[in-house]
Parts: C-alpha cells; structure tokens; sequence
C-alpha cells in the first residue's frame, strides 16, 4: 500500500484556515489572528503552554512568599488573613489552572495527532473552543478568590466556605467551567486517538504517552461531572435553602467532602498519570530501548485511572466515616500501589542494557523516578489506617502531594519541554545550562519537601500561618530549599526562551528517537506530516528502526544521502515521515503547493 | 530512644496507642528505605554502566514474564499485611474501653472547652496517667480537628454530630493540643485595618495546653476547679478561660469590644441607635448571641463566637458577679 491520506472531518477546511500546509506550522500564516483563531493543535498547544505557564507562575509566586512567610515565627511579611487568601490562591491555581490542563493542553495538543500519524485532533473547532473555555474558567475562577477574599483552601470545605458562600459558588462554578474544557479536551483525544491513527498504528503499536492521555481523558469525560452535581447542590442549598452540606440546616459537612473527593481524587490521577505518559517517552529515548513491558505499563495507566474512581475518602480518614468505609477505602487505597510500582519497576528495568542519555531531559526522568518513588512509597504510610491518623492533616500530608504532584508531574513536564522543545520550535537549548537548572530544581526541590516531611510527621499541622519553636529549623531549611528550586525554575524559564530567540536550529530528530513526531521536521509542518505515515514497527522498536529514522544530524549530512526529510536545493524534496515504509517518492513541496487542496487528500489515496 | 529512629521522624510517645503506630510507621519507613534503594540503586547503577558510548547499540528488550509477575504481585502481600497492621490499630484507637472516664469537648473559632464528669470546664486539658479517658467531641461552628502528635491521635469535630477518640496517657508531662483541620484565622479589625501579631487569631492559634499528671495530682485539679469559690472569682477566672480578656478590657482602655469597666449597669447606645441599660438580661443576650445588639461603633455582625453551649447559667451568673465588681470609678 502507498501512502494514503486518511480522510479527516474538516480537514480542507483547516487548511484553508491555516495556510500553506508544507511550511513550518510556525510560518503557515501569520499575524495575531492566525494564533487567536487557530484550529491547528500545535498552536492551540502553545496558547495552552503559554496559559498553563503563567498559571504556574503566578502560582509558583504565591508558594514563594507563603515560603517567606513561615521563614520565621510571627509576623514576616504578610498577616494571617492574606496568608489564608494566599495558600488558597497557591492551591487553586496550581491545581485547576495549571497541573490538570498542563500536560494535556500542551503536549497532549501538540504530540497525540503526530504521535499517531494524523493531521489534526478529531475536532480542531472543539479544541479551539476548549481552550477558550479554559480562558473564562480561569478568569471567573481567578475574579472570584480575589474578590470575594476566599480564605479557605482550594478544598473549599463546608461549613467554613458558608461565609464566603456565594465567593464559593462563583468559585466552583469557575472550576466546573474549567472542567468542560477539560471534558472537550478528553472528548476530543478519545475520538482521535480512536478513529484518525494511520495505517498500521494498532492499539498495541500507540506510545506510551499517548496511552496515557487516553488513560486522562477518559478521567476527564468521566469525573468532571461531579463537579456539576457539587455546584448544583450548593446552588440549591444557598438560593433555596435545602439543607445539604450545611449543618446549621440540617445539612452533612462531611457529605460536601465526599464530593468534593469524589471528583477531585479522580483529578490527581488526572495530573499524574500524564506525567508518567511522559516520562516512558523519555526513557524510552534516554536509554534507546523498546519499553521493558510495554502491555503492563500501557494497562497500568489504565488501571490507575480506574482505581482513581474508588479511592477518594481516603482523604478521610479523620473525618468521621464509619469504620467500615474506613475500611473499605484503606484497602482500595493500597491496590493504587500495584500499577505505580509496575511503573517504576518497568521505567527501571528499561535502563538495563540500554545506551542511557544523559540529557536535560533524560535527567529529568531519573529525577521523576527518584521523586515519584519516594511520593509513592510515603503514601503507604498515608493510606495505612491508624499511621494516618497521626500523619493526616500534617506537613507529612503536603510533603506527599508535593512529591507525587510537583516531584512527578512537573518533573515529566519539565522533562517534556526540554525533550520536545526543538521538535516545538526547530531550535537547540543549552544542554550545559539545561543541566545545571535540573540540578538546582532537583535539589532544591529535595530540601522543601524533605523537611517538610521530617516537621510533619513530628507533628506540624498543615496551613498554619504561625508554628511552635521546635518546628523553626525545618521551616527555614524548607523555605531555604524554595529559593534553589526557584532559581533552578527561572533559569529553565531563561534558557528555554533564549533558544526560542536565538538558539541553534534543531536537526529533526536531535536525540535519536525513534516514535513517529521525529519522523517529520522540526518544527512540524502544518499537516504534521507531507504524506500520511504507514506504520511497520511498534513505536520503540530502535533495533527495526533503519538508520536514517534514529539520524542525530540534519538529513542533508545522512551517509549516503537518501535520507527521507533531505531536501536537495533542485527539488525532489518534501518526503514526510512515512519512513516506516521506506518513503515513497514524494512530490515536489512546490507542486503540492500549487495543487488543489482537495485533490491533494485524494492524490496518494491509490 | 528509638533504636529504630535514628532519624527522629516522631515525637516522644506518650501513648498506648503510640506504641503501635511508631512500631508500623517505622516498619514502613525501613520497607521504603529498601524499596527506594533497591530502585534509584539500581537506577543509578545502569545509568552510568550503560551510558550512552559512540558506537555502542542498547541491547533490545527481552520478555521475562516471571520477573514481571513478581514484581507485580509479590507486593500484594505486603500491601495485604500492611492493611491488616494498620486496620487492627485503627479499631483498637476507634473503640474505647467501657471504663474510660468521657470528657467533654468543645471547640470553636479559636479555641477549646473541656467539661469534666463534675461539671466543671476549663480550657486546659487535664488528663490523668495510666486510665483511659473518652473524649466525646463537639464543634460549635465550623470543622476542627483533635490533634496531639504525642498521643498520635487526630480526630476532627464535625458541626451536627458527636465524634469522639480516646487515649491512655503513659508518662506525665505537658504537652500541645493542636487544631488539623483548617478553620481560618482573622487579623484585622472591623475597617480593615491591621491588628498587632498578638492580636491575630486562627487555626494555628487553635491550641491548649495538656497537662499529662498523676492520678493524685489529677484529683486535685479536680477538687479545685470551680468548687466553692465565690461567683466572682470564678468569673474572673471565666474572663480568662473563655477568652474574653482578649476583646474586653478592664481597665477602661478601648480594645475590639467594650470594656467591661463600669460596663455593668451602664447605658449604651445600640448601632441602630436606641438606648440600652447593661442589665443580666442584656450580658446573657450578648453572651449568647452576640450580634443580637450591637454597641455603637464596634463591628456588625460581631466578631465574637457564640458561647451558646459552652458557657452555661452558673458560669454567666459568675461572669456577671465579676462584672459588677468591675466599678467605673
């Protein structure tokens, strides 16, 4: 079979949109409105990228000077009411603006439709419409905490959050309007992932990443709908007066927690499981080897995703369940272990043997493994019943989350954008100065978290703007730690964009990876690829992988010189990144240019 | 000392119940220490073996389904005995014994209340060494938590409903009570401004001290809280206890609320402009519902917590014969 161009709903719509389809994505039209209005996924990507990476900010800087705070006891530099805004505003924006839509935003939006050989999401309009979604969320969700002063932590835990009730009300709806551009975006990559794969790219032979974000999205379609049902009880119990979270009605506060619980537990795998999506690309390419135990690592995710459902209360355990949910939800909490260490244990056996890189990138999957194993192995201490009780509500608590969400999703985010930042933009990062900014977050993450553990299970409560003496060296070393991490996350900030201004143009497979996004140029072309790819090995499979596929350097310096992406000035050029299939002969790029845009679907299509 | 802690992770226990869960919590961090070794070594160790080298090719990757199936379900039976250990205790903390002697406790925005089997409530906590005592808990307003990290023990007070925890206290000492459960904090005044450290209450703030003594001590503390003291004694110690010196002054001197010089019998104007004699009815009103009639210039709704329920007639009674002694002039 030759290379056909699969069908796809809109597509020559989309290209009429965006411009010339064998430019650089990055060039296939220009102005402002070409990025506003964009259906291409790459772009709406890096409007997402963009987004989630002020949220980081801004929410990186209130953990910065809530850090401050507690440097010494008493009063530094804010009062206890802005220190209660503030860890609500540090919770709520890395949570819901930027951990849950980071990676499936970003990289999900960009690597899903070139991961498997497509042209576009399944609905490039639905995409666009997700992220401006996410835009009115965010800002209503934003508005809300700032201006009705919601002091209550992102749990926003009743009774408490009843005298900011209508600032919770606007807040949730904020988040439940988030959640639909969640349940879009999820929607979006079932579809895709299900029907637009190319030739040859079966279930077994989909990579890693993006198993997992099949793993999230279906999360995400599933659970956010509780968040709706949250927001439409506490409508009812505000405007109406039905008693249902609010005991001075007769309502449960304990039932607003397993709600609340019942979405937002889904939402942490939500955040991780994207994070190990990412990180078994790194691997995988930081060693050079097929994954070791790929159907288990695929499954896992899987499994992880509906353990996901069935382990909220949990987060519990104090609260005043009966024993037997108690129970009942410690078991299931332990079975969380089985698919995580599958994982871990898989990601580390991957390395014996292989040809390990020591990138930026691939450092940061190291690091993912180090931090992501201490994250789950101190949740056995949480999930065992009578150590929680000490542990729960305690710094041990925060340690925890903190090592799983930042020290297992940031990591594989950061690792991600070193990894995929020259197939992003087409140029080279500074590796000298990439390695030097993961060790400094490395470290510095270490040293925040670490001791938090040690004052948490000495018994140091969580959201406290003030703590007793025995607790001030842990602090001081914590807050000491946010300061190294810190200045490891502004030099990643400082040399991702100086390569994005004036770094060294990127070959389009710089690392010798093997799956199918450096099988096309870097940056992409609009359509991803010049031709749709046939698919003949499974993603990692290095050893079938012919060497012009794994070729570090620019393809006009290929041995031999029939390097598919080479682009001789006389012309032949334009091959895409079917190289699975010994690249056909491809038409001229000036040709194509010129052709009509609905005969060029069908033209391959013989 | 720990021989099993080298690292200092717990604080002293002073429970019998601590002795369970220090031995399982430092099972746990000894299974982890192994787990986490064994992984990052073994990470480390092939990072740099097989770190990439010109010309070197990886091995391509094998199948070897026994060493997946164990590292699969061999953890299971840890993870079984895990639980196991860690329900077991949790029933044992869950179930007091049928002799533990309940006390009664309260708390609210920011602050506790023990009443003992007397009658009598104080807002420290007293706690006799080698009997089990019942705490059965109650939460005025908003969600709280009971938290002792030297008896590990944690139970949050829920608004609406009774829980309760229980502990047999090992070794005297005095140690903290401490709020887990955020319930907020407040540290500004009614227009916003910006009250002194001091003055700044919440959730951090939401602690008693414990007093951990022998039974004879313990008996004495009993026999001499509240008694035979005259009512005014008590109230002044009430004035105290319940927190009221923070707000009320009195010596005269304006502080968040009205001073209690010359308070009683006194005429005061109403937000709402009407005027009010200080009177028992009045003291009682505003004990209970504070926001029921405010004073001219102070805030609206009042800053002060209902003490409905944690004050009861003889303690207002005491309050109010404190008051009178408190004379303007």
């Amino acid at each position: 079979m030759a290379a056909v161009d699969i069908p796809i709903a809109g597509g020559n719509a989309h290209d009429d949109a965006h411009g010339d389809p064998n430019l650089p994505y990055t060039r296939a039209k220009t102005g402002w409105k070409s990025w506003a209005y964009t259906l291409d996924h790459k772009r709406i990507a890096w409007l997402y990228l963009t987004a989630v990476s002020i949220a980081f900010l801004a929410g990186g800087m209130f953990a910065l000077l809530l850090r401050i705070e507690l440097f010494t006891r008493g009063k530094t530099i804010i009062d206890a009411e802005t220190y209660n805004r503030f860890f609500t505003l540090h919770g709520a924006i890395m949570v819901f603006l930027f951990i849950i839509p980071s990676i499936p935003g970003s990289f999900g939006n960009f690597f899903i439709p070139i991961m498997i050989g497509a042209k576009d999401v399944a609905f490039p309009r639905l995409n666009m419409l997700s992220f401006y979604i996410y835009v009115v969320g965010a800002t209503f969700a934003l508005v809300s905490i700032v201006v009705g002063a919601v002091d209550t932590g992102w749990t926003f835990y009743t009774p408490y959050s009843l005298h900011t009730a209508n600032a919770v009300i606007a807040m949730v709806f904020g988040v439940f309007v988030l959640g639909f551009s969640s349940i879009l975006t999820g929607l979006n990559f079932l579809v895709t992932v299900h029907t637009m794969r190319a030739p040859g790219m079966t279930w077994a032979r989909l990579p890693l990443f993006v198993w997992g974000m099949y793993a999230t999205a279906l999360i995400q379609v599933l659970a956010t709908p509780v968040l709706a049902i949250t927001l439409l009880l506490l409508i009812f119990e505000r405007f109406f007066g039905a008693g249902i979270f609010d005991p001075a009605l007769g309502g449960d506060p304990v039932l607003f927690q397993h709600f609340f619980w019942f979405y937002s537990h889904p939402a942490v795998y939500i955040m991780i499981v994207p994070g190990m999506a990412i990180v078994s690309e790194l691997i995988t390419s930081g060693t050079r080897r097929q994954i070791f135990g790929k159907l288990a690592v695929a499954a896992s995710s899987i499994g992880l995703a509906i353990l996901g459902f069935l382990v909220w209360g949990h987060h519990m355990f104090t609260a005043g369940m009966s024993e037997f949910s108690t129970m009942l939800f410690s078991a299931l909490t332990f079975l969380v272990a089985i698919p995580s260490g599958v994982k871990v244990f898989n990601w580390t056996a991957t390395m014996y043997r292989g040809s390990i890189s020591f990138q930026t990138w691939s450092l940061y999957a190291m690091a993912f493994i180090f931090l992501f194993s201490i994250g789950g192995l101190t949740g056995l201490f949480c999930g065992i019943l009578s150590v929680d009780i000490h542990l729960h509500d305690t710094y041990f608590i925060v340690a925890h989350f903190h090592y799983v969400m930042m020290g297992g999703t940031v990591m594989g985010f950061l690792g991600g954008l070193f990894y995929w930042w020259p197939k992003m933009t087409g140029r080279l990062y500074n590796e000298t100065l990439g390695r030097i900014s993961w060790g400094l977050v490395f470290v510095g993450f270490n040293v925040t978290f670490m001791s938090q553990f040690i004052m948490g299970s000495r018994g140091m409560p969580r959201r406290y703007y003030d703590y007793l003496p025995q607790f001030e060296p842990f602090h001081k070393a914590s807050t000491i730690g946010s300061w190294i991490l810190a200045s490891g996350l502004f030099l990643t900030a400082y040399i991702l964009i100086s390569a994005l201004i004036n770094g060294k143009k990127s070959p389009p497979n710089p690392w010798g990876a093997s799956t199918l996004e450096w099988q096309t140029e870097s940056p992409p072309v609009l359509t991803n690829f010049r031709t749709t790819p046939i698919i003949t090995r499974d993603p990692y499979d290095f050893h079938l992988a012919t060497p012009a596929e794994v070729w570090e350097g620019f393809p006009e310096d290929f041995p031999g010189g029939n390097h598919p992406l080479a682009r001789p000035a006389t012309g032949a050029a334009g091959t895409a990144g079917d190289t699975h299939a010994k690249a056909d002969v491809k038409k001229p790029s000036t040709e194509e240019k010129t052709a009509d845009k609905k005969s060029t679907a069908k033209k391959d299509d013989e | 000392m720990n021989l099993f802690d080298p690292t200092f992770q717990l604080p002293e226990p002073m429970s019998t119940s601590a002795g369970h869960i220090d031995e399982l919590f430092y099972f746990t961090y000894w299974l982890s220490v192994v787990f986490f070794v064994g992984i990052v070594g073994a990470m480390v160790y092939f990072a740099w073996t097989y770190r990439r080298r010109p010309g070197v090719k990886p091995e391509p990757t094998g199948h070897n389904l026994p060493l997946e199936l164990t590292w699969t379900v061999a953890p299971i039976f840890v993870l079984v005995l895990l639980f196991h250990w860690g329900f077991k205790g949790y029933m044992d903390l869950s179930i007091a014994p049928v002799n533990a002697e309940e006390v009664r406790v309260r708390a609210f925005q920011w602050g506790w209340d023990f009443e003992y089997k007397s009658g009598e409530s104080d807002s420290v906590l007293h706690i006799p060494v080698g009997r089990p005592i019942k705490f059965v808990m109650s939460s005025n307003d908003v969600l709280h938590a009971f938290y002792i990290p030297e008896f590990r023990t944690k139970r949050d007070l829920v608004p609406g409903m009774y829980t309760s925890v229980w502990v047999q206290a090992t070794e005297p000492g005095e140690v903290v009570l401490t709020c887990a459960e955020y319930c907020g904090g407040k540290s500004k005044d009614q227009n916003g401004a910006e009250l002194p450290f001091e003055q700044f209450k919440g959730h951090w703030a939401m602690q008693a001290k414990v007093v951990v003594e022998s039974e004879e001590a313990y008996q004495k503390y009993q026999d001499g809280l509240g008694g035979n003291k005259p009512p005014e004694v008590r109230g002044r110690s009430l004035y105290e206890k319940k927190q009221c010196i923070t707000c009320h002054t009195t010596d005269g001197s304006k502080g968040i609320a009205p001073t209690w010089k010359g308070l009683y019998g006194k005429t005061e104007t109403l937000s709402d402009g009407k005027q009010i004699k200080v009177d028992e009815n009045y003291i009682r009103e505003s004990i209970y519902e504070p926001s029921a009639k405010i004073v001219q210039g102070y805030a609206s709704p009042s800053v002060m917590p209902t003490f409905k329920g944690t004050v009861k007639d003889t303690d207002i009674d005491a309050i109010i014969a404190y008051m009178k002694t408190l004379k303007a002039q």
